[in-house]
Parts: structure tokens; sequence; C-alpha cells
């Protein structure tokens, strides 16, 4: 694939989000991956992922879903919804991205948990830092054992709360080597 | 999290997919079967660390596919995983051997270090495995023997390039005397009386890996109750001997690049940074341009590492050189074993001399280790010799040498009902090497 000016990194929610959020994203996102973003809202029901049985929805039908309806000249697409998403085998995912491939999505549901009050730690932070993971994912990074790293997988939100909002040393090489070889 | 080789076993297509999908997004390798029967197919093709196994299915339950892998491969830990009806079932698989059950759902985090779990332990017996034959190793040493031509030329070599600082690269197959000729350069050059180091990069686990090379400062983690050195501050002064260098990690390629290119360094931890004087061997059985290829190893590396380089030959490139190892190796063991056996019988030698030794000087050590355990007379005879007779074997002028090899690994296994321990002493390769073999060649069992 190579890159044109025109390919953008989608940001695409679904329902509706304080513009803090949305331009909260854009940033990390042009900040971390260098690439410009558009938003670009693609799916306005996602009924068709609900479990009623578990009142979730399925996160990878949503992905599938996105991929099919996706512009060619999205570089990589990250849904934002604020429903609870699960994968059938787990009992809940704070997001689910296609590795190596060009969708991802974040939910801000189990994000929204136990903010602390008065530590600056916010919910659009929070939401950033999971949304550039998932998008990291689509890059082929794969989970990283520094807890301060974006690209680590936080068993809860105080996991994320710990990270920092940037990739270590090693992801932000492994990243630059994904990006060239789309150039 | 160390990577690990997982096989995810349950008739739910969408189980399977979504659980597939979840472990490789850790960096785990994940191959998964819809049936039991497919499972016992892709366990004989292929050796997972961790099973994760449906306990309900048609046809060959998850309970028939632990029995079979507890069999053929007690090291491969099993997880079942169950629905709420089938508790019971779980707790008899844990009777049998399995490691753990999951409930599904399951909660991700509970997966997480339920995996985390099972590879450090089996990184802990593999580490201890390694440390019994690098303790083996140290009486090997004395073995860089030859008087071929090009044994003649690797020593000449090694007299060359042994008073250069330069970072050499040793290529060659398993058992050639790689790590023989990293620690001939090191006695042979002005760094002589400093330390040798070795770092066997296949051995040590992923997360011990960073520690080990770097050292860590007290507190830097849990169990950091004082501040040690690493391997790269022990070699000051000396060698580095980097040995299985093509198993290292994309994380620690990143690392040793820095290392190379600054010397310096920081213990994990730490935020003093450490200056030391070191010379790098390398030593690889791998094709390392074709890691590159497939994105497993770093270029700029690898051109990093390979500023010298030259290739041990096989035993096969230098079979006049078997009577002079074996007659060595026969002295040692004797002397070793206090038995009076004075000579290799003409026989015995011919023999020696028409097998291909695909497991090159390392197998002929062993060979002689076990023939002079069991010899009953003064010298070897060709019973004594744990190699495939030339007339149980064809071997045509156009094989090529790893149809030969394929050929004896698969004849072994069989002879010792593919019994992997047994069979790696017996070849004179450690039990990782022939596993890869096995999967190289996918050779499968009958």
């Amino acid at each position: 694939m190579n890159i044109s000016p025109e390919h953008k990194i989608l940001i695409s929610p679904i329902g509706n989000f304080d513009a803090e959020i949305i331009v909260s994203i854009e940033k990390g996102i042009n900040a971390i991956f260098g690439f410009q973003t558009r938003i670009q809202p693609l799916l306005d029901d996602i009924g068709f992922a609900l479990d009623a049985g578990r009142d979730q929805y399925n996160s990878t039908s949503i992905l599938k879903k996105l991929e099919s309806c996706a512009p060619a000249n999205a570089l990589k697409v990250i849904a934002i919804t604020d429903v609870d998403l699960f994968i059938p085998i787990l009992t809940h995912v704070y997001g689910e991205a296609q590795l190596g491939g060009k969708t991802c999505i974040v939910s801000t549901y189990r994000l929204k948990d136990s903010i602390p009050v008065r530590t600056g730690i916010s919910l659009p932070g929070r939401i950033v830092k999971e949304a550039i993971h998932e998008i990291g994912h689509t890059f082929k990074l794969l989970h990283c054992k520094d807890n301060l790293c974006i690209m680590h997988y936080c068993r809860t939100e105080k996991d994320v709360d710990k990270k920092s909002d940037h990739l270590c040393r090693y992801c932000k090489i492994l990243l630059d080597d994904a990006i060239k070889k789309l150039l | 999290m160390k990577r690990a080789r997982l096989l995810i076993v349950d008739d739910e297509l969408i189980m399977r997919e979504s659980l597939a999908g979840w472990l490789q997004r850790d960096g785990h390798e994940v191959v998964t079967a819809a049936s039991g029967e497919e499972a016992l197919i892709k366990i004989k093709e292929t050796r997972f660390d961790i099973l994760l196994v449906d306990i309900k299915m048609e046809g060959i339950s998850g309970l028939e596919v632990l029995k079979n892998v507890k069999e053929s491969d007690p090291d491969t830990a099993v997880v079942m995983i169950t629905a709420y009806g089938s508790i019971q079932t779980a707790i008899e698989a844990i009777k049998k051997g399995a490691y753990d059950y999951l409930l599904k759902p399951f909660d991700p985090n509970e997966l997480g270090v339920l995996i985390e779990k099972i590879l450090e332990n089996q990184a802990q017996a593999r580490e201890n495995l390694y440390l019994r034959e690098q303790f083996k190793e140290t009486a090997r040493f004395e073995s860089l023997i030859g008087q071929s031509r090009v044994m003649q030329e690797i020593f000449e070599l090694i007299q060359k390039v042994a008073p250069l600082n330069s970072t050499v690269l040793i290529t060659g197959e398993t058992g050639t005397g790689k790590g023989l000729a990293a620690k001939a350069i090191h006695s042979h050059s002005p760094r002589c009386h400093g330390p040798f180091v070795v770092v066997n990069c296949g051995a040590i686990p992923e997360n011990l890996m960073e520690s080990e090379l770097f050292g860590y400062q007290k507190g830097a983690f849990t169990d950091a109750k004082t501040t040690k050195k690493g391997r790269l501050e022990m070699a000051h002064g000396g060698t580095l001997f980097l040995d299985e260098i093509g198993e290292i990690s994309m994380r620690m390629q990143i690392d040793l690049l820095r290392v190379l290119e600054d010397k310096i360094f920081y213990r994990v931890g730490g935020t003093q940074p450490i200056e030391a004087d070191f010379r790098v061997i390398a030593a690889t059985n791998r094709n390392i341009q074709e890691s590159i290829k497939d994105g497993i190893f770093r270029e700029d590396l690898y051109y990093r590492l390979n500023v010298i380089s030259f290739k041990m030959p096989s035993l096969k490139e230098r079979k006049e050189d078997i009577p002079l190892l074996a007659e060595h190796f026969l002295h040692r063991f004797s002397q070793e074993t206090n038995k009076q056996i004075e000579r290799i019988s003409r026989e015995a030698m011919d023999e020696m001399m028409l097998y291909e030794w695909p497991g090159n000087v390392r197998e002929l050590e062993n060979a002689i280790e076990r023939s002079v355990v069991i010899s009953k007379t003064i010298a070897i005879i060709p019973e004594d010799l744990p190699i495939i007779r030339p007339d149980g074997i064809f071997i045509s002028p156009d094989n090529t040498l790893e149809q030969i090899e394929k050929t004896h690994i698969n004849r072994m296994l069989c002879e010792n009902e593919w019994n992997i321990s047994v069979t790696a002493k017996i070849l004179g390769i450690d039990r990782s090497t022939l596993y890869s073999k096995i999967k190289r060649y996918d050779i499968l069992k009958p």
C-alpha cells in the first residue's frame, strides 16, 4: 500500500460524544502516528451486534461491518462507542483491533468507572490511551510488557491511568518500521 | 510476556476465532483445531507450549486429547475450557494432568495471568536444562581438533581475527563447534586474560533476558533484593559470546543494537549509564538472511554483527578428521569412566566414516561416550555404536544433506518410540533443536 496525502486515520464515533473526547483522540493520533485524521461516522446503528442474553455488543461483528463500509482512502478506522463490548470467549473487552488490519474499536463503557477525583485523571485521557492502543494493533504492534507504554495491556482502569500516553522506545521503533513499510 | 505457540481446540468457530484473535494481540503464535481429531493431527505435526481444549466436543473429547498429549509430550501444558455444567469433568481433567481449567466466558485477566504463569514455569524448566548442558559444555572446550584442510583454514582464520576487536559472526550447523571457535578466538586475543561470558539467547526466557544481559538495580522489581551485574557488565575487559543469536526477540535486538553502537547501557531500574568494554562474538545455526526476509531479525543488527563472519564446516565436510576426533573422545571417556578401552576397531571406524553425522562433532562425541559405556571389550566394535548401519539406510548420491538428516531423525525417533529426550541425546542435539527439526522437516509420528 502506498500512502498518499489523502490517506487519513478515520475517527468514527458511534453515537454522540463530547467534542473534548474527539479532539483529544485527534491530537493523540497526530502525536503518535503522525497521520492526519478525519471524523466520519460510519455506523449509526449497531443493534446487529447486540447479544440480548449478555446485554453486550460483539466487537468482532462491529469491526467486520466497519471494514466493509470504510472508504478506500481510510488508512485505519477507529470507532468509539459507549456500549459494553465483548468477544464470545471473554466476559468483556475495552476494545478490539484487527491485528495488522484496518479497523479497531474502543468502548468508554468501563473506562467511565471509578475516575478518582482531584487527581488530574480524566475520561478523555483514558479513552485516548485505549484508542491509540487499539490503533497500534492495526500497525501490528503487540502488547508490551512495559507498564508505562501505551501498548501495555491493562487489566484494570487503574492500569490505564498508570500507563503513559506514549510508546516506549521499542514500540516506537517497531511502529516506525511498520510505517516505513507502508510508504 | 514471553511469546508462546498455542493450540486452541474448540468445535465452535466463534469461540476459536475470538480466543485466537485475543491471544495473537498478546504476541502469541496461535493455531486452531475444530475437533479432537484435528487437534491430534496438529499435535503430531507441531509442538505446542500450551493447549486450550474445550472439554465437550463431538467425536474425540477434550479428555482424550489431554490423555494423548500427556503421553506424547508431558511438557505441554493443557488448559481445559468448560461451561458451568461440566465443572466436574474439568476437575477430573486436573487429576489426569491438565494444568488448570477456565470457565467460559472467562475474564481476560484470568486468562492472561494463567498463560503468564504457565510460560514462566516452562521457562524455568528450560533454564535448568540449559544450566545442566552448560556444565557439560565446559568439558568440550578443548576439542576444537582437526587436520583437514578446511579446519586448517579455520585455525588460520581464527589466528588472523583473534587480535582484532571486530565483531565476529560464526555460522554453521548444530554441533559443529561454533562455541569452541568463539572460545578459541577469545583465547588467542589480547583479551584472553579477561572473562569469556556466554549468553545462550535460545535458552534464556525472554522475560529474564533483559535482566540477564543488563543486570538490575536493587528494588527494580519485587524480587530484586540486591543489585546484580548483568552479563554485559561481567564481560568487561573480555569477550561476550552471544550463542544462538537467531533466537533473540525483536525487543532485545533493538537493545543489543544500541549497546553494540554505544557500548553504554543501563541496569534494569538503574539511572546511571554503565560503560563496558567487550568484544562481541555471535553464533547461529539459522539462515539469518532468511530470518530478515521473514521479518524476525533486524537487518541493521545483522550488519552490525556480521563484520567478520565464517562458517564452521559440518563433520561431513571434514570426514578425514573423524579418526582423530574419535580417538580423542575415546581417550577422554575411557579416563572419565575408568575403563580400559584402548582402541576403535577398524570395522567400527569404517562405519563411522560411512555415516553422515547430522549432529556433527557433538553427535560423534555422544556416540563415543555411549560406546565406551556399553563396550565389553578393549576395543569399540560396530555393535557398540549408536549409529545406523550403512545397509540400513539408502544414501543416494543425489540426496541432499537435509534429506539425509530428515531420514536419520525420523529413523531415530521411530527406534526410540518418539522419546524426544532419548532421541535428542543419541543425535547429540538438545531437545529444542530436535523439536525445531521435526517441525522444519514436517516429520509425523506414525
